[in-house]
């Protein structure tokens, strides 16, 4: 077993940065010089040899596949409020989680004491799911997989750079939403994260990965004669600096902020019952995410408890309706080079006009519904095993014009931003409206409050009649059997002819 | 030396040293250290077994009044002395903030041990004792012809301990222990299927519930929803299960939070001593609870717990401070770094038939799905799962509708309170009846 200190001192990864040069600006520990994928294995003081040995114990009482997956992810954050930087902060995971698959069935043990005889200990137990010894597989020798996905750049990442340039992004963006009228409280906060992950199976795989993260969101209070609302706006993803300089500038997200609190101000309560929706292009891919998403995860599927269970190959949506995941949108905030199994990721298709033709799935609902992998096992970090998740799920786009759509409803609701939704297995789904607006005669009128859309999924996706040819995204983070990950949603301006508006009278 | 084999204290105390030493005016140090195991169980068989210890370090520099914080599953001394050199320079960064400095060190009055929340057997339990339990609650559960589907059942036991110390003095360590059981359910077909489930917790396996009562929990929760419908949207008294109480304490916690106050992101801004509620409301905090969920000894900043009375027959008498949130109001800590604890509204004398027979026409609300609660104003509305109620009786259930309000007008208009809360979660309240709210349907 190597000295993990070595790699700390090679690679200048992590906290050893910092006695290097203890001069430079960059205070954040995470002074990371990503350089060969190898040295992820040597920070945790493993040689391949060693892997092998943990794989061959965790099937030392049979089980057909075993892995592990390492990770070592460095986050920050700093925020800004009541016009001060309070504090910032810095976290460090390390650690590493074995996984032994016996049929249908999965032990799971994780560890962030990487003392060999604790990590053989953790294996032991992972592979505790199993008892049959005769059934021992031999490991093949680890071969390194070199995918070829390059979804995300490295350059200049967030993580890596120093604290005044974070300082200022947020500072622009705090400024340009406390500096509007009625504008009198305003958080501006910055996340970014450097994810080292390898991913080591029994199949003889070794896979790696370094993921880049950063996400800045502000939140605006707004008051008018006792009157007080709260907005809020983000934007980032798998992104650099150069995403804050030239595609979304700080300034609009805390404009956009500050703008959603203003115009709530003067918002009425939803008008109830069901109404023709307008779903627009902003955030609305909140319910793709829910109400398709969710219910196509392959492990709901193969346990037949989502409603999509049998209709593979069935008519569920309105034949306009094309649905797709896909991981490999570079710089999106739920991208991935290779999902938590060690999966190249792809595009999959959903549902194609109307039919049902794909599940999200991981290795177990793969190897279960005897389906091609297709790259969607992702987990929360080693503390978790992986599961069918979504990435970046979309509603492709349509041929109509936004404005042609919201003209064709005569008396409606128009949602625009979301506090979130929520689906169950038997596909009812809700999502919560923070700003819509009242359309009347084709015209948008007067904004919209806490309201609340709900509806089931086989119902809405027939009830699509319209499809705008734009296209926006919700930047979000999906929580599924305790397990947060990051994702987007998309979708063009829909128009669904029948849904229940909820909210109060 | 090693660290995973040291006392985790006596490492805490060292490292405030290393930190005062290397510059820091004041550091906090908590260590966390847990030990989960989970059983999951679907159609009889075991589909998942997870068992792990984690630990985790968190400190927290103080240089001339500018905080800085970390975080780390890596506990070498190596790692850590390194992240605590370096978050003594990041908190050159921070502006100063003098209401950030660290709390006045004082002793708690109650341990872990008197608490009653640490059962040390809670770890010796075989893992065939658990497996068994698991199994047996899914298979009285699926034994009753109406459950279409089980979606699994689980057994889990936890081990937490926590070791916080500081550089004004405090040192103290709380662990506590929990077992969990549950099971989720499908009924019903195509497109009127509903699932629910039960989940019971106990400090100790002996506290836990039978599972025969378990099962029959998930079974009713699930089958009184079979054959629901749509309803017309309207006004109407609507009375709340245990559970759903629960919830809207859950959301009334968020909006007292010291942060959600002086960041003038709650209703309840300004509001301290006045009337907010019915003179029949009463809600307290009370980490001083012997053996309840929701217990402990100090908070996570080492302010020592006690009881604090939030609402006093209907007038607001504190909100849930931490240290900082506290001074920035010119108040006191109430021991609520980390938030609520057991938190509860006082329970009233009416059994649940009483208050549903109060009810001409109106919906037990049973289950709620989706965010849709905004600290700012108050606002709720989210979809709901209910019983509709006609001429005092349970008539039939009713989906995919939802119920908005606010809750400042919701404390103002809680007509009866029930007798019979659910004490397994640390936000608990009863069956309670609101006056009028308001459903949308068709």
């Amino acid at each position: 077993m190597k000295n993990r200190r070595d790699f700390l001192k090679t690679c200048g990864l992590g906290v050893g940065a910092f006695m290097i040069n203890p001069n430079l600006p960059r205070l954040f520990s995470s002074e990371v010089q990503p350089k060969a994928n190898n040295s992820l294995l040597d920070k945790f003081g493993l040689t391949k040899e060693d892997i092998k040995k943990i794989l061959s114990t965790a099937l030392e009482k049979g089980g057909e596949f075993a892995d592990i997956f390492f990770e070592y992810k460095i986050s920050s954050s700093l925020t800004l409020e009541e016009d001060i930087i309070k504090s910032s902060s810095e976290n460090i995971l390390f650690g590493l989680g074995i996984r032994v698959i016996n049929g249908i069935q999965t032990g799971y043990a994780h560890t962030n004491d990487l003392r060999i005889e604790q990590i053989l200990n953790t294996a032991r137990i992972a592979g505790a799911i199993a008892s049959d010894p005769k059934a021992k597989i031999k490991i093949a020798n680890l071969d390194q997989i070199n995918h070829q996905n390059n979804f995300y750049s490295l350059e200049n990442n967030l993580t890596q750079s120093d604290l005044d340039y974070k300082i200022t992004l947020i500072r622009r963006a705090y400024n340009s939403a406390i500096k509007k009228e009625y504008i009198n409280k305003v958080v501006a906060t910055l996340s970014d994260e450097i994810q080292y992950v390898a991913i080591a199976n029994s199949d003889g795989e070794l896979v790696f990965d370094i993921r880049p993260q950063a996400r800045l969101v502000v939140v605006a209070t707004a008051e008018k004669n006792g009157i007080k609302n709260t907005g809020s706006a983000n934007a980032g993803g798998r992104i650099g600096r150069d995403y804050f300089e030239k595609i979304v500038k700080p300034e609009t997200i805390g404009e956009k902020a500050a703008d959603e609190a203003i115009t709530l101000l003067t918002a009425k309560n939803a008008p109830v019952g069901e109404q023709i929706v307008v779903l627009s292009k902003d955030q609305s891919g909140v319910m793709i995410h829910e109400a398709v998403g969710h219910p196509l995860e392959a492990d709901k599927n193969w346990r037949r408890s989502s409603i999509m269970w049998d209709k593979l190959n069935q008519m569920v949506a309105n034949d306009i309706v094309t649905i797709y995941d896909d991981a490999t949108i570079e710089g999106y905030r739920g991208s991935l080079n290779i999902d938590d199994e060690g999966i190249v990721t792809e595009n999959v298709i959903l549902i194609e006009k109307g039919k049902l033709v794909g599940y999200l799935n991981d290795r177990l609902s793969a190897k279960i519904m005897n389906h091609k992998l297709n790259g969607h096992g992702r987990r929360e970090s080693y503390q978790h095993p992986p599961i069918p998740r979504m990435n970046n799920t979309i509603l492709a786009q349509g041929d109509k014009d936004p404005e042609e759509i919201i003209e064709s409803v005569k008396k409606g609701f128009y949602a625009i931003t979301y506090q979130g939704g929520m689906v169950n297995d038997t596909g009812k789904f809700t999502f919560s409206v923070n700003l819509g607006y009242m359309i009347e005669n084709g015209k948008l009128t007067y904004p919209v409050k806490n309201a609340t859309l709900i509806g089931t999924n086989i119902q809405i996706l027939k009830e699509v009649s319209m499809i705008g040819n734009d296209m926006g995204f919700f930047l979000g983070t999906c929580g599924k059997s305790g397990q947060s990950v990051p994702v987007t949603c998309g979708t063009p301006t829909l128009r669904i002819d029948r849904m229940t508006v909820g909210g109060a009278v | 030396m090693n660290i995973y084999e040291t006392n985790y204290l006596d490492y805490a105390h060292k490292l405030v040293e290393f930190a005062q030493k290397n510059g820091a005016n004041q550091v906090q140090i908590a260590i966390s250290a847990a030990k989960h195991f989970t059983v999951e169980v679907r159609e009889g068989n075991i589909e998942k077994l997870q068992n792990s210890s984690s630990s985790s370090l968190s400190l927290k520099v103080i240089v001339d009044e500018k905080v800085a914080t970390a975080n780390s599953s890596d506990l070498s001394q190596d790692t850590i002395e390194q992240l605590i050199k370096s978050t003594i320079k990041r908190a050159s960064y921070s502006n100063p903030d003098k209401y950030a400095l660290l709390p006045e060190k004082q002793e708690p009055t109650i341990s872990y041990i008197d608490l009653k929340i640490f059962d040390p057997q809670v770890e010796e339990i075989p893992a065939e004792k658990k497996i068994i339990r698991a199994k047996e609650i899914e298979k009285i559960a699926t034994s009753d012809k109406r459950i279409r589907l089980s979606l699994g059942s689980f057994f889990s036991t936890s081990i937490f301990e926590y070791y916080l110390t500081n550089s004004n003095g405090f040192s103290g360590i709380n662990k506590s222990s929990r077992c969990n059981a549950g099971v989720w359910l499908q009924s019903g077909e195509g497109e009127n299927q509903y699932q629910d489930g039960a989940m019971e917790s106990a400090i100790s396996f002996q506290f836990l519930p039978e599972n025969e009562i378990i099962a029959k929990t998930a079974i009713n929760r699930v089958c009184r929803m079979l054959g629901a419908k749509k309803i017309e949207s309207r006004k109407v008294p609507v009375v709340f299960e245990p559970r759903m109480t629960a919830s809207l304490l859950g959301f009334l916690a968020s909006c007292l939070h010291g942060s959600a106050i002086y960041s003038n992101r709650s209703f309840l801004v300004g509001k301290l001593g006045q009337k907010i509620a019915g003179s029949n409301i009463t809600l307290i905090d009370d980490p001083t609870l012997i053996a309840y969920p929701g217990s402990r000894p100090f908070d996570a900043e080492g302010v020592p717990s006690r009881q604090t009375t939030v609402i006093q027959n209907g007038i607001l008498n504190s909100y849930l401070l931490d240290t900082y949130s506290a001074r920035k109001l010119n108040l006191n800590s109430t021991g609520n770094a980390g938030g609520a604890t057991n938190f509860y509204l006082k329970e009233g004398n009416l059994s649940q038939d009483e208050i549903i027979k109060s009810v001409d026409k109106g919906l037990l609300l049973v289950n709620t799905i989706g965010q849709g609660t905004v600290p700012t104003t108050g606002d709720i509305s989210r979809g709901a799962f209910g019983l509709w109620i006609e001429k005092g009786e349970i008539s039939f259930p009713v989906m995919e509708i939802t119920f908005s309000g606010n809750l400042a007008d919701i404390l103002n208009n809680i007509e009866m309170i029930g007798n019979d809360p659910e004490k397994n979660r640390s936000i608990f309240g009863p069956t309670i009846k609101v006056a009028e709210l308001t459903l949308s349907g068709k």
